[in-house]
């Protein structure tokens, strides 16, 4: 840094050496016009900094070369090549004439060949990234000796990832963390999508294999007559999508309602209301689900409750129990599920909407009033419209997340309802299932992989086409320019 | 100031008011004073027909703080607080480094891996916990704790939209001044960045230190060898629910 501000820059040189900012025309000015030692750094990818005198980065990128060599050779090797077919050979117990005892053949495990297989595209795919860029990098080292310009030590390198390319330092971790958690594992379930790996085809002791698109015909109503995915997929979609709305659109409703309604200058004491309601947020989701579960459970609380109610009022005989089907029958629990939400969902929505509605606009509320606007004008026109543009974003992705609400479906039923519709339980599915409650259930319970990622997958593409076309309805531009 | 008529109608409005805002509060607190109030019954089933315990006693209490044979709850609280602590200081140095790299440094490749985080984001969690855990297995993480710390926190890099937000909003001056005065990026990020961040920085620390507390679903998978003693609360709490309703269900 000090050498570089003291010695006077030669600027036209340095400009001489900006590349074109697209990486694959970099990429053809080295190969063309690079010398013999920045082409051998393709084979060799320390070449080109061995032959500019930078040993100790020469060394650490052919010991780079060196590891993924190893690798493949080591590792790669034994999946790859059998990528095609999943493997071949089936476990079996032989008896081993040598040490008289029945042993496992050497047999292939699909998954493993499946996951590892991946795994070495992955790295293989980054080796050729960074190869190719190393050798952008080379060329460039190549035109600053030409030019006579400075070349880096390797202190000096060092020394730019923490200035112009810290943002590598910064990303490298992160990013190797999302892809080993979630790059990786979703690119392996989406290609089970395209095999038959179920509970007849568990490695280690079966194999499974590539079957194409049948598996997406069968939930997409093809297949068998003893299938019933389509029926049920179609069931368990509409579900999903009237539960996302109710589901947002009640709390999202509730909460600007209840906070306008603390807000509002005559109530007393709104701090301490808003506590009490804050009080049901600080019991954790997992703890206020199940409790609720017991408490609506047919012989809970709330119906012993209904009952005593009811006897003390002479509705029903002394000794009748009322057995309400909150959580077991269809319809019952669709509905009790929904309003179990609303109590759940409500005491946030109102913590934010509490947020946005301090910075309401009072100067055009009051002229409205002046003009004569009733309290239901304001809401409506007012109110309203400021809300939905600063929360617009967040009820989308509140949208998307009640697709994937996952815990308060799952808390609630699993262990408690059982379908009695038997297509629906020929798929293992029921009728308060969400898509991926019901994926959830494939995978832990039936070991049914393939159907369970073609859900996944269905999923996917409802998600990311609601918010695209919300998105694309909703914001114009994105404004982080703004405050930049 | 003239003094306002009482007006009557008003009143009426108000009183209306103040019940149903009563109501609300009832209707949200009933299952939580329930919850409490069982917790001190001496009865050890679940009590269907009384809502308030028929005999008080702080019995559960002192069995909770006991280790049994089936329940260790002070091994649960200590392997959940040790994971949210490991889980807290990782999620939290990889959400800031991300957020801060998005939103102060410019480079090629920002746009394009902000798109594709957004994409990730839309596939559901629950699809890749399968992959998820053979991962692990293949590691030898399975049954261990550093798998679940892994797993709460090796991906939170994508969770740093709300950080960035906040990030976006210091002024760009401070960080050109810094520059001149000869400041690295790192510098300005450790320097002058994150102590401006403390809001945010709380946030996340709070934010993903609550995640092993509430998260069930991925502890039951990797922790399902059975040993007891290894698990977090929460997947002691869904077996002694588990078990509760085994035994009193009639």
């Amino acid at each position: 840094m000090k050498a570089n501000t003291m010695a006077p820059k030669p600027v036209s040189l340095e400009r001489d050496l900006t590349s074109s900012g697209h990486f694959f025309s970099d990429l053809r000015t080295a190969v063309v016009k690079g010398d013999a030692f920045v082409k051998l750094s393709l084979l060799w990818w320390g070449a080109g900094y061995a032959r500019r005198k930078q040993f100790f980065k020469a060394a650490v990128m052919t010991l780079l070369e060196a590891a993924v060599i190893w690798f493949t050779v080591a590792f790669a090797f034994q999946y790859v090549p059998k990528f095609g077919t999943l493997g071949t050979v089936q476990a079996e117990q032989i008896f081993n004439m040598e040490t008289m005892k029945t042993e496992w053949n050497n047999y292939d495990d699909s998954f493993q060949i499946l996951l590892f297989s991946v795994l070495s595209f992955v790295v293989w795919i980054t080796a050729v990234a960074v190869m190719l860029k190393n050798m952008v990098n080379v060329y460039q080292l190549q035109r600053r000796e030409e030019l006579g310009l400075h070349i880096n030590t390797f202190k000096e390198d060092v020394g730019t990832y923490l200035n112009e390319k810290f943002h590598i330092t910064l990303l490298s971790l992160p990013v190797l963390g999302v892809v080993m958690f979630n790059v990786i594992p979703l690119l392996i379930l989406i290609l089970v999508a395209f095999t038959n790996y179920d509970q007849q085809h568990m490695p280690p002791t079966a194999l499974f294999t590539w079957t194409g698109l049948t598996n997406f015909i069968n939930l997409f109503g093809g297949g068998g007559l003893t299938l019933t995915f389509g029926y049920s997929f179609a069931r368990v979609l509409v579900w999903t999508l009237v539960w996302a709305v109710f589901a947002t659109f009640t709390t999202y409703f509730g909460g600007i309602l209840l906070s306008l309604f603390l807000n509002n200058k005559r109530t007393k004491l709104p701090k301490l209301w808003r506590a009490l309601f804050i009080v049901t947020i600080a019991v954790p989701q997992f703890v206020s689900l199940l409790l609720v579960r017991n408490f609506f459970a047919d012989n809970g609380i709330f119906n012993g409750m209904l009952t005593s109610a009811a006897t003390a009022l002479g509705i029903i005989a002394e000794g009748t129990t009322l057995n309400f089907p909150w959580l077991t029958a269809p319809g019952w629990a669709h509905v009790t599920i929904v309003l179990i939400n609303i109590w759940i969902g409500v005491p946030y929505q109102m913590l934010i909407a509490t947020g946005v509605l301090t910075n309401l606009p009072v100067d055009q509320i009051e002229s409205s009033r002046i003009d004569g606007a009733n309290a239901c004008q304001t809401f409506r026109y007012i109110t309203m419209p400021y809300v939905l543009f600063v929360t617009g974003p967040a009820l989308v992705t509140d949208f998307v997340k009640n697709i994937n609400n996952f815990n308060v479906i799952y808390l609630l039923t699993q262990d408690v309802y059982t379908t009695t519709n038997q297509a629906l339980a020929n798929s293992q599915a029921t009728e308060v299932d969400l898509l991926v409650t019901w994926l959830f259930r494939l995978t832990q319970d039936y070991y049914n992989y393939k159907m369970a990622s073609v859900i996944g997958i269905a999923v996917f593409v409802i998600c990311a086409v609601f918010t695209l076309v919300a998105f694309n309805f909703m914001l114009s531009g994105d404004k982080e320019g703004v405050y930049n | 100031m003239e003094k306002k008529p009482i007006n009557t109608k008003q009143l009426v409005k108000d009183i209306f008011r103040h019940v149903f805002i009563v109501l609300m509060v009832a209707v949200w607190l009933v299952p939580i004073v329930w919850l409490v109030a069982t917790s001190f019954s001496a009865y050890n089933g679940r009590d269907m027909t009384n809502f308030f315990p028929q005999e008080w006693s702080l019995i559960q209490y002192q069995k909770l703080f006991t280790p049994d044979t089936v329940a260790n709850f002070p091994a649960w609280f200590m392997n959940t607080f040790k994971v949210a602590c490991a889980c807290c200081v990782v999620s939290t140095l990889f959400t800031l480094m991300v957020a801060y790299a998005t939103s102060f440094c410019d480079f090629k490749s920002r746009k394009p891996l902000m798109n594709l985080a957004v994409i990730l984001n839309l596939f559901p969690g629950v699809l890749s916990m399968i992959a998820v855990y053979f991962i692990l297995k293949a590691l030898g993480l399975t049954n261990t704790h550093l798998g679940l710390i892994l797993v709460y926190s090796a991906a939170s890099g994508l969770g740093y939209l709300i950080a960035k937000g906040f990030f976006d909003t210091v002024p760009r001056a401070l960080c050109e001044a810094a520059k001149l005065d000869g400041a690295s990026q790192a510098r300005t990020f450790i320097s002058v960045i994150i102590p401006l961040s403390k809001p945010i920085i709380v946030y996340t620390i709070i934010s993903s230190f609550l995640v092993p507390w509430m998260d069930f679903v991925y502890a039951k998978m990797i922790m399902n060898s059975g040993i007891s003693d290894m698990w977090t609360v929460s997947i002691g709490l869904y077996n002694m629910l588990d078990k509760a309703l085994i035994n009193q269900c009639h």
